[in-house]
C-alpha cells in the first residue's frame, strides 16, 4: 500500500492484515560534487521501494519518503520517528535506506540497508534484473521479523 | 435564357460557392472533433509480445516479465512491467496473473515450500496450480487468467480476465 487515499482507504478496512510500515530515507546532500551521488542514490531508493510495494501490497504500507541533510542528527531522527509512529497500529516499522550512517543506531533489525548501486545509465530490462536481485536480498529480512513476531 | 447565366445568377452562384467553402473550413474541425473519440483507435485489448517461447513450456509454471509501452494514464505516459505465471496444459497455454485475491501481494510457484502450489507471502494465502484458492486460506477467489494467443512460436498476453479453469 501507498501512502495516497485510495491504498489508505484499504488499509483502513484491512487494518488487522497491514501491520507493517516502511519509511523509506532519502539523505539529501546539497553539495556540488554529492549532489549526482545523492539523486542517484534517492532514485535507488524509491525504485526499490515501489518493487517491494508490488511484492508485498497486502502487508506493507510505505509512509512517505523521509529526507534529511547531512547535519541531521541519525539517532535523534530515528528516535523521533518511532515515538511519533508509536501511536498508529502497525506491529512491524522499518527503515529502507543506502545510507550506512544508520546501520550504526540499529538494535532490533529495523534497518534496512543497502548499497546504492547507480541505475539511471542502464537499460530497462538490466535494471529490473538488478532491482529483482536486491529484492531478493531485503526479503528475508522482512519474512524474517514477521516470523519472530 | 436556354443556356445563358445572366450577371445576377452567375454572382449569386459564385457567392454561395465561396461562402459554403469558408462555412464549412470553420465547421469541420468542429465536427470532427465532436466524434473524434470514436475515430480513435482502441489502446487496450491489445496482446503484448513476450520473451518466451511456445515450445519450451513445461506443464511447470515458469515466471514471465513483460513490459506495456507507453501505457496511458490520462496524459501520463509509462512503462509499466507485469508478470505471469505460464505454463502448459496439454496443448494449451495458460498464464495466470501473479496477484493475490486477496490484498494484491505477489504469489510465487512453490514458494515457502508449498510443493505445487502458489504462495503468497503476505499472509501464506495459497492457491493451486490451476489458481483456485485453498480453502482455509486467506483468498477469497481464484488468480485471475491473462488471455494467451500464440504468434510465431512465441506467448502473447492480453488483458486478465476471471479464472475459467476453477
Amino acid at each position: 500500500m501507498n501512502w495516497t487515499g485510495k491504498d489508505m482507504d484499504t488499509y483502513l478496512l484491512q487494518k488487522e492484515y497491514i501491520d507493517t510500515l516502511v519509511i523509506p530515507l532519502i539523505k539529501v546532500e546539497p553539495a556540488l560534487e554529492k549532489m549526482k551521488m545523492s539523486a542517484s542514490a534517492a532514485e535507488f531508493t524509491m525504485l526499490l521501494s515501489s518493487m517491494i510495494e508490488t511484492q508485498f501490497k497486502g502487508r506493507m504500507m510505505f509512509a512517505p519518503p523521509f529526507s534529511y541533510t547531512a547535519s541531521t542528527g541519525i539517532s535523534e531522527l530515528k528516535t523521533e520517528l518511532l515515538n511519533s509512529f508509536k501511536e498508529s497500529p502497525f506491529k512491524h516499522i522499518f527503515f529502507l535506506t543506502t545510507d550506512p550512517a544508520w546501520v550504526s543506531s540499529d538494535d532490533n533489525g529495523q534497518v534496512i540497508w543497502l548499497p546504492s548501486i547507480p541505475l539511471e545509465s542502464m537499460d530497462v530490462q538490466l535494471r529490473q534484473t538488478i532491482l529483482e536481485d536486491q529484492l531478493r536480498q531485503v526479503l528475508p529480512k522482512f519474512t524474517e521479523k514477521w516470523a519472530s513476531a | 435564357m436556354s443556356s445563358k447565366v445572366s450577371r445576377r445568377q452567375f454572382l449569386s452562384y459564385s457567392l454561395m460557392g465561396v461562402g459554403g467553402f469558408m462555412v464549412s473550413a470553420a465547421v469541420m474541425p468542429m465536427v470532427r472533433f465532436a466524434i473524434d473519440p470514436v475515430l480513435q483507435a482502441k489502446t487496450d485489448g491489445d496482446f503484448i509480445a513476450t520473451s518466451q517461447k511456445v515450445d519450451e513450456l513445461t506443464d511447470v509454471p515458469v515466471r514471465v516479465d513483460f513490459t506495456i509501452k507507453d501505457r496511458k494514464d490520462a496524459w501520463y505516459k509509462s512503462d509499466v512491467s507485469n508478470t505471469a505465471w505460464v505454463y502448459k496444459e496439454g496443448d494449451t497455454v495458460i498464464a495466470l496473473s501473479p496477484v493475490c485475491k486477496h490484498l494484491g501481494c505477489t504469489v510465487n510457484w512453490e514458494g515457502d515450500n508449498h510443493k505445487n502450489e502458489f504462495f503468497c507471502p503476505c499472509h501464506a494465502g495459497r492457491y493451486e496450480k490451476n489458481g483456485k484458492n485453498v480453502a482455509g486460506t486467506p483468498p477469497l477467489g481464484p488468480l485471475d487468467e491473462f488471455q494467451v494467443q500464440e504468434v510465431d512460436g512465441f506467448v502473447y498476453l492480453g488483458k486478465t480476465v476471471p479464472n475459467t479453469l476453477v
